[in-house]
């Protein structure tokens, strides 16, 4: 029989803090989005203290109630190694693992000899032991069940952080007693239309007539509904295939008025996307650029968008010039720009087409950026870098509460006094 | 560039089954791709007695079972330390290198616990 699984990290970016700081085992902690703008993941006792997802740092650290709340910027390098961690722990350990996103996995559980409960008992006490990551699983015939299941566990402490939903009679009580916007792939319009037509519990949902729901949320909640009466229409996949594009975004650390700080940080952006580029040993041949001032503080509404096709390249010098050019092209002068990014698309494998009359030796392009590529990643990313993405670097975003890449940098790593 | 003994152009190599290349230092203990492999930078020279020295990277494993006589790393309280482990009456003990200091139990209730276990040691200042 099909059994999918879903296992995520509880609070993953705060417990990823916690594996290295055994202070922080019982307090309440708080990583914050890019910039240290707002909440992006909480622990459950700086929950239970009213601190909300998404809550403004500058205002939620002010209030009484969050003084004991330990709050920390967003340590990506950290994140990314210890998902890379608990993935390595499940492929260890079952036939297929799909990462879903930073802190969940697909997990194939068919088939497998001996008791499944038991079994993924160990998974998860095994990832807590390997990678520090507490865990839940949620288990089911679907994708759809496993995911819900995932967030029974979550959400109800008496289950021990496991939820098997694979018996059709377990699921059918789940149902009546669960709300419709729990189930993946219900957003809030879907949600709004079911509750006009009288549907509130998940059991409302499945009873009604494919058919209608088919009217009424065309094939795609037809597929929602399919998988929560047991019938998987979604497979696992590998690791994600060949990107689509790829964009490297982001919100200054203060607001920017002049073109040269705003042309570093574009240079910036679409170095970064260039080395991704590389990473996955691919070509852009499209490029575009973005730009915008805030929405939220009363300045007047700018936002541009500009694209170019370009001669297919990864060199970061190319990519930097196509880039730095198309930002001054949309840059208006008078406005205090909040965010600016480099998308790059029409993406294909190194080589793929020969070029009658490239602009650079390909041969010596390879060179040079292989060369930049081996330097950063034995001295760190960023340690050789073309000088157009600036030195000061006024406009990067704040992260006044880093804490160290314990598993990524040598200088960083954690200290333990000997005793 | 490639040769390994093995692949010769006169006479076939007789050790052509018996290639097993060159040692590979870093798999054995040190490889911290392991999903349960982290490195510790030691602070201060109460271990001298274990040739652990201040400055040294311990590679730690926190998911070998800990044995009597090993070294670990410990949460005590807020801190992390280094310290050797034994067993008593079938309870885990923190042992410090000083006679003065008494050894701690490991006990999730006092919050003392074993983060991971030595399993190499790197030695950059030497």
């Amino acid at each position: 029989m099909r059994v999918y699984g879903l296992i995520d990290g509880n609070s993953f970016y705060c417990s990823c803090q916690r594996a290295f700081e055994p202070r922080l085992k019982r307090r309440p902690v708080v990583v914050l989005s890019n910039n240290d703008g707002c909440a992006i993941a909480r622990t459950r006792e700086a929950k239970a203290l009213g601190v909300k997802m998404g809550d403004a740092w500058h205002i939620a650290r002010k209030r009484p109630e969050s003084q004991p709340v330990v709050w920390y910027s967003s340590n990506y390098a950290l994140y990314a190694d210890m998902s890379r961690r608990m993935y390595q722990v499940l492929a260890e350990r079952l036939p297929a693992v799909e990462p879903y996103s930073i802190d969940e996995m697909f997990l194939d559980l068919s088939d497998l000899p001996g008791d499944l409960h038991e079994r993924c008992r160990q998974i998860r006490q095994d990832v807590a032991e390997h990678a520090k990551i507490p865990t839940c699983i949620g288990w089911g015939p679907t994708k759809t069940i496993a995911k819900l299941a995932n967030g029974l566990a979550k959400d109800h402490a008496e289950l021990d952080g496991l939820c098997d939903l694979t018996d059709p009679a377990v699921r059918q009580d789940w149902y009546r007693h669960t709300s419709i916007d729990e189930v993946w792939g219900i957003g809030r319009q879907t949600k709004q239309k079911l509750l006009g037509a009288g549907i509130e519990t998940i059991a409302d949902f499945v009873t009604l007539d494919a058919k209608t729901v088919r009217q009424m949320l065309t094939v795609v909640g037809a597929r929602v509904q399919a998988e929560l009466r047991g019938q998987s229409c979604l497979p696992l996949s590998d690791i994600a295939a060949t990107r689509k594009s790829i964009a490297s975004t982001r919100t200054f650390g203060r607001l920017l008025l002049k073109w040269e700080e705003i042309r570093e940080a574009v240079a910036h952006y679409a170095n970064r996307a260039a080395e991704k580029l590389r990473e996955d040993g691919l070509e852009a041949a499209h490029l575009s650029v973005l730009m915008q001032t805030n929405p939220h503080n009363g300045d007047p509404w700018y936002a541009k968008h500009a694209a170019v096709t370009i001669e297919p390249t990864s060199d970061a010098r190319d990519l930097i010039r196509h880039a730095t050019a198309l930002g001054r092209a949309i840059w208006l002068p008078g406005y205090r720009y909040f965010k600016a990014g480099v998308i790059l698309s029409d993406l294909r494998p190194t080589g793929s087409q020969g070029l009658m009359f490239a602009f650079r030796d390909p041969v010596q392009s390879a060179t040079v950026m292989a060369a930049l590529d081996a330097v950063n990643a034995r001295f760190g990313s960023g340690t050789l870098r073309p000088g157009s993405t600036g030195l000061k670097r006024t406009w990067s975003p704040r992260q006044s509460l880093l804490s160290a890449r314990y598993t990524t940098r040598l200088e960083e790593i954690v200290t333990a006094r000997s005793w | 560039m490639n040769y390994q003994g093995d692949r010769t152009t006169g006479f076939a190599s007789p050790a052509g089954d018996n290639i097993e290349g060159t040692i590979d230092l870093m798999s054995a203990a040190l490889d911290l791709r392991q999903p349960s492999r982290y490195p510790v930078r030691v602070e201060g020279d109460a271990l001298l007695g274990r040739s652990i020295r201040h400055g040294d990277i311990l590679v730690v494993d926190s998911a070998v079972a800990p044995r009597a006589g090993v070294v670990v790393v410990a949460s005590v309280g807020d801190e992390l330390r280094v310290c050797e482990l034994t067993q008593r009456a079938g309870e885990w003990w923190l042992r410090s290198s000083s006679p003065q200091a008494s050894p701690v139990q490991v006990d999730d209730d006092t919050d003392v616990a074993i983060w991971a276990v030595a399993t190499g040691l790197v030695r950059t200042d030497v």
